[in-house]
């Protein structure tokens, strides 16, 4: 590690004026969780750092808005959201995924807005708050933007986020009455980085399935949205055939990557496996308030 | 009173505190790790990029032209003080520095000292180094028969009067080759009623102790003191004398704590480069390895073990046949101990009248192996125990029961003609089967979750002939300092001494003082490895405790009192000196005794010292579709001689056991043209609390081990012997998966499942 200047600004707009759009030495950091093992294992060299830690207190509060939306700013360490009765109640799947994020000193100093920005495929976040519909408020220097957390991704490590721009706040609509899950399946140490992730959200009468959301990582290069397995699964009967048939879907139009923790091949027997226990899981957690 | 109250004897066999305990959990128990010395420069190795190659050129300008770097020291600074800078405890073929070649990615070729290490690191990254890259071998099998020469010549140490008929041997991958020969094998395969033969491999696994290796040197006088987290403090000042040609005394080894060793600091790893780095220099020197170069400094055996059985009609195994290629990578280390040790050991605890064993350590171009913990034992019992496994269900017999038929009991020679002297392995098999309830049924599921049961048993012998030394020093006041250069490292070895100690001296493990070693004022041992710890230096302490009691006996003697009194000892001190002054120090060496394997048929009367007995049963539950193992159940049980401080013994056998559900089922050193791919933790995993089962259970059968202090002896492996065979025989329970390589990934399990479903995976 080479000598590289720290700044801590105390506005978000001091943050971001003090980021450089060509510049890949310079970069912020939230609670630095998966900057600093980068930096260790001399990937990334920075020029100069930002700190958000000092940032206007609101960013740091999670509150939910007038149309019953929860609004997470960028600075919630992950802990303070799973342990938030707002998410607890209403969104029991943002907290029971959280449970199984890491370890619980990670918890209590990574922050929600640099799990989405990371961009590494096998983080857990990306896709729940995809499949939950979550918007991402993005600051640059022209203004702010809002863009879909599943928008966010381009490939592995790369997002649409400009280096100029940070994520100030995560907006996660009124949850509807719907069933969701989220499947993460290692395949080495119980704690070891997903082989796959399948974060599901549906309705259900009991019998037939509807406004199935389907989004996977971790096998993908990138947060990814099953489009023809939601086809699939929307207006069929909760039964073994239907999710046999997602499965199947799924396979076909995903491209998974090989890695440590699996083959292609075995990967792809996982979705096609994992898809109907996502939705079967998903049915049993009950309907969220 | 005194500072030691005297007590009647009975610390022996209790579960006193740990002596450091207190110190760990309030943060400040000292680690070589936070060792500052002043003006001290810190180091950073430039490693190799190929896995074969000669040096053409190395170019250190840029890097010593950076602001705050110190100096670059390549082989060619080295041989201006070390003329012949090989060392090893076996064969003398590591360089300090890579010389004249490399032999695997990682390996060491040049040092950078700087001011501190980030500028060291930066320096490093300027260096440039020209190779004519040479072909490589990888494979242990294949090295044996391949045209590609690790080394030009085999170079063994002098140490050992076995090797020495290798000198100068040259065309050769093979390091060493241990036979055994027992009975007729030859002519038992046609007495055989059914004949079995099965490979089976292990991976290159990594130590991964959570304090990677770090060493510093500095000069005070004439003396070179060197701070390291070793596990051979006696080791290092022999070699590191013998390199430079100075006596022993101007060597000082210090030790502090270990963040666990697990066989990875043994030997000679950074204390070499440390040690010519200072005299180079002329200024104290630190090299810390990360987490994930210590990958690069040492790994642990792949192995491949051909096995082959012949059983007669009334299921007893007649003959046996064990070749054995252990890959030893790129310089020998302690391959050759472990091909010969653990070697005669590959035909199980198994009681066969012939058997043929040839167990190879063979060099190959990827990083040097050393044992971890079992010192290859699992290896050997990864093939045995699945082997056997494998006949009785191909019998129809109940795997305990063929066990049972065969077993290796009190009286009968193991293959190498040592007597066994109890029946500890039967008792660990029938303990095993009452905790595992195997005689009631058992349900192996119908959906898509199955479940199986297995168990598995070895044994291991200690590493022998080594000694042992220790002294204890009784002060003026009656307090109590034991000197000895056994490497507290987690096990507990420091409470363990002391409470042996205790018991002779009648006083309270927690009034001794067990020093840190420091190879000025601790004496000789030959290293906290193999579980040896307890035995031998169990012995010295005690001798040395004893020695110490008939010294106060004849000190209260000469003053006149009645034998038996229960005067305070700093009351002796104060009457026969007039004052609170003077000394009692008592010593006590340990060397047991031991019968070398003849070179030619590997036979010993006395093999070993004594035997570890370890067996393991596991419930898992398989995941009928994804392949995925879950182990419910463990239960570990050792023969644990008389229990010294049962509350450690449980922690002993159930972290080795923790250890091995990694090296049963994920870990596994990726390796891709000899480089290395997962070395960091993020993606080379081992067990973490929610692999642990629930069920998680340690049985201890206690006998008197002859010899061993107060019937005590070591019993940090037996806990590794038969994890990973119990899985391996359990998901075949589960599920009729037979798997051959470790470790088993849910995606190897999943596979084996399709194979015999009929159904194609992937392209094959």
């Amino acid at each position: 590690m080479i000598p590289f200047e720290l700044v801590e600004p105390e506005t978000l707009h001091e943050a971001v004026s003090l980021l450089d759009a060509d510049d890949p030495g310079v970069r912020p950091f939230a609670g630095g969780t998966a900057l600093m093992l980068m930096m260790k294992a001399g990937v990334f060299q920075p020029s100069r750092l930002i700190s958000l830690g000092r940032i206007e207190e609101r960013f740091s509060m999670i509150s939910v808005g007038a149309r019953g939306e929860l609004r997470i700013g960028a600075m919630v360490p992950l802990s303070t959201l799973e342990y938030s009765p707002d998410v607890q109640s209403a969104y029991p799947v943002i907290a029971d995924t959280l449970r199984t994020l890491a370890n619980i000193r990670v918890r209590n100093v990574a922050r929600v807005g640099g799990a989405l920005a990371h961009g590494d495929p096998h983080m857990d976040l990306p896709p729940v708050l995809s499949v939950l519909g979550a918007k991402a408020i993005v600051i640059g220097p022209g203004g702010s933007r809002e863009i879909a957390v599943e928008e966010l991704y381009t490939g592995y490590y790369t997002t649409v986020l400009a280096r100029n721009e940070l994520i100030a706040e995560v907006i996660v609509p009124a949850p509807q009455t719907r069933y969701a899950a989220y499947l993460k399946y290692t395949t080495r140490s119980a704690a070891d980085w997903p082989a796959l992730g399948i974060a599901v959200l549906l309705d259900s009468d009991g019998r037939m399935i509807r406004d199935a959301s389907v989004v996977i990582s971790a096998a993908t290069e990138r947060v990814t949205r099953l489009r023809h397995t939601q086809e699939i699964l929307n207006g069929k009967a909760i039964e073994d055939t239907t999710l046999h048939r997602a499965g199947e879907a799924a396979v076909a139009e995903t491209m998974l990557v090989a890695d440590a923790r699996g083959s292609m091949f075995y990967k792809q027997q996982l979705l096609r496996v994992c898809i109907g226990r996502a939705v079967r899981m998903a049915l049993a957690n009950g309907v969220g308030k | 009173m005194s500072i030691s109250d005297r007590i009647p004897a009975g610390t022996f066999g209790s579960s006193p505190p740990r002596l450091e305990s207190y110190a760990k959990v309030t943060g400040r128990a000292e680690y070589t790790h936070n060792v500052q010395l002043p003006n001290m420069l810190h180091g950073k190795i430039f490693r190799s990029s190929i896995a074969h190659g000669r040096i053409r050129r190395i170019d250190v300008t840029a890097a010593k032209a950076l602001p705050g770097v110190h100096s670059v020291f390549t082989a060619a600074d080295v041989c201006k003080l070390v003329p012949n800078p090989y060392y090893g405890p076996a064969f003398h073929d590591q360089p300090i520095l890579a010389l004249d070649k490399v032999r695997y990615v990682g390996e060491a070729v040049a040092v950078v000292l700087a001011d501190d290490p980030h500028t060291a690191e930066q320096a490093v990254q300027l260096i440039v180094a020209d190779y004519e890259e040479l072909p490589a071998v990888f494979d242990e099998v294949e090295a044996v028969t391949s045209a590609t020469f690790v080394h030009d010549e085999l170079k063994p140490a002098k140490t050992f009067a076995d090797l020495k008929h290798l000198a100068g041997r040259s065309n050769t991958n093979v390091i060493v080759e241990f036979k055994l020969d027992r009975g007729d094998v030859k002519n038992a395969w046609a007495a055989a009623d059914r004949i079995f033969e099965h490979t089976f491999r292990t991976p290159m696994v990594a130590h991964t102790a959570l304090e990677p290796l770090v060493s510093l040197a500095e000069m005070n006088g004439s003396t070179l003191t060197i701070h390291t987290a070793s596990q051979m403090p006696s080791f290092v000042r022999i070699e590191i004398a013998r390199l430079l040609g100075w006596p022993e005394s101007r060597i000082r080894v210090k030790v502090l704590h270990l963040g666990g060793g697990f066989a990875a600091k043994t030997y000679i790893k950074l204390e070499a480069i440390v040690a010519l780095s200072t005299l180079l220099a002329n200024r104290p020197v630190r090299i810390a390895a990360t987490m994930e170069e210590q990958a690069y400094v040492i790994a642990s055996h792949a192995t491949t073990c051909r096995i082959k059985s012949g059983v007669n009609k009334a299921g007893r195994v007649i003959a046996r046949q064990c070749d054995v290629w252990w890959n030893c990578g790129a310089y020998a280390d302690v391959g050759p101990r472990i091909s010969q040790k653990s070697g005669f050991t590959a035909a199980g605890p198994y009681d066969i009248e012939n058997v043929l064993i040839r167990s190879r350590g063979v060099y190959t171009n990827l990083p040097l192996c050393t044992g971890r913990r079992g010192f290859g034992v699992p290896n050997l019992s990864w093939a045995y125990e699945s082997h056997t496994d494998m006949i009785a269900r191909d019998l129809g017999v109940d795997p305990i029961e063929f066990r049972r038929r065969n077993l290796l009991r009190e009286g009968k020679e193991q293959a190498t003609g040592t007597v066994m002297p109890d029946d500890s392995i039967a008792q660990v098999l029938d303990r095993l089967a009452e905790r595992m309830n195997w005689s009631a049924p058992f349900e192996r599921g119908h959906g898509v979750m199955r479940y199986g049961r297995g168990v598995a048993v070895g044994f291991k012998a200690v590493i022998a002939p080594t000694t042992s030394v220790a002294t204890i020093t009784i002060n003026a006041d009656g307090s109590c300092i034991l000197n000895i250069s056994t490497v507290d490292m987690g096990q507990g070895s420091d409470t363990v001494m002391a409470q042996i100690a205790a018991e002779v001296l009648g006083i309270t493990a927690q009034s001794i003082k067990v020093s840190h070693p420091d190879t000025d004022l601790t004496p000789y041992d030959m290293g906290t490895v193999g579980s040896r710890s307890t035995f031998h230096m169990g012995n010295a302490v005690k001798l040395a405790a004893e020695d110490a009691r008939s010294k106060i006996e004849a000190l209260a003697r000469e003053i006149g009192l009645t034998k038996g009194s229960n005067y305070p000892w700093s009351e002796l001190f104060h009457r026969r000196y007039g004052m609170q002054a003077g000394n009692i120090v008592g010593m006590g060496t340990f060397i047991p005794p031991y019968a070398a394997p003849s070179s030619e048929s590997g036979h010993s009367a006395n093999v070993t010292p004594y035997w570890m007995v370890g067996g393991t049963g596991v419930e898992v539950e398989v995941d009928g579709e994804t392949g995925r193992v879950r182990i419910t159940k463990l239960i570990t049980a050792a023969d644990c001689g008389a229990l010294v401080n049962p509350r450690i013994a449980e922690t002993q056998l159930s972290g080795a056991a923790i250890m091995q559900i990694g090296y049963a089922l994920f870990e596994k050193m990726d390796f891709d043209g000899g480089q290395l791919t997962n070395a960091s933790l993020a993606d080379y995993n081992i067990p973490g609390m929610q692999d642990i089962p629930l069920a998680l259970v340690s049985v201890f059968v206690e006998g008197d081990q002859q010899g061993g202090p107060f019937g005590a002896k070591g019993l940090g492996e037996s806990g590794t012997f038969g994890v990973a065979p119990a899985v391996a025989n359990a998901i075949h329970d589960a599920i009729g998966v037979r798997l051959i390589n470790l470790p088993m990934t849910a995606e190897s399990v999943l596979r084996g499942l399709h194979k015999i479903q009929g159904r194609q995976w992937g392209d094959e």
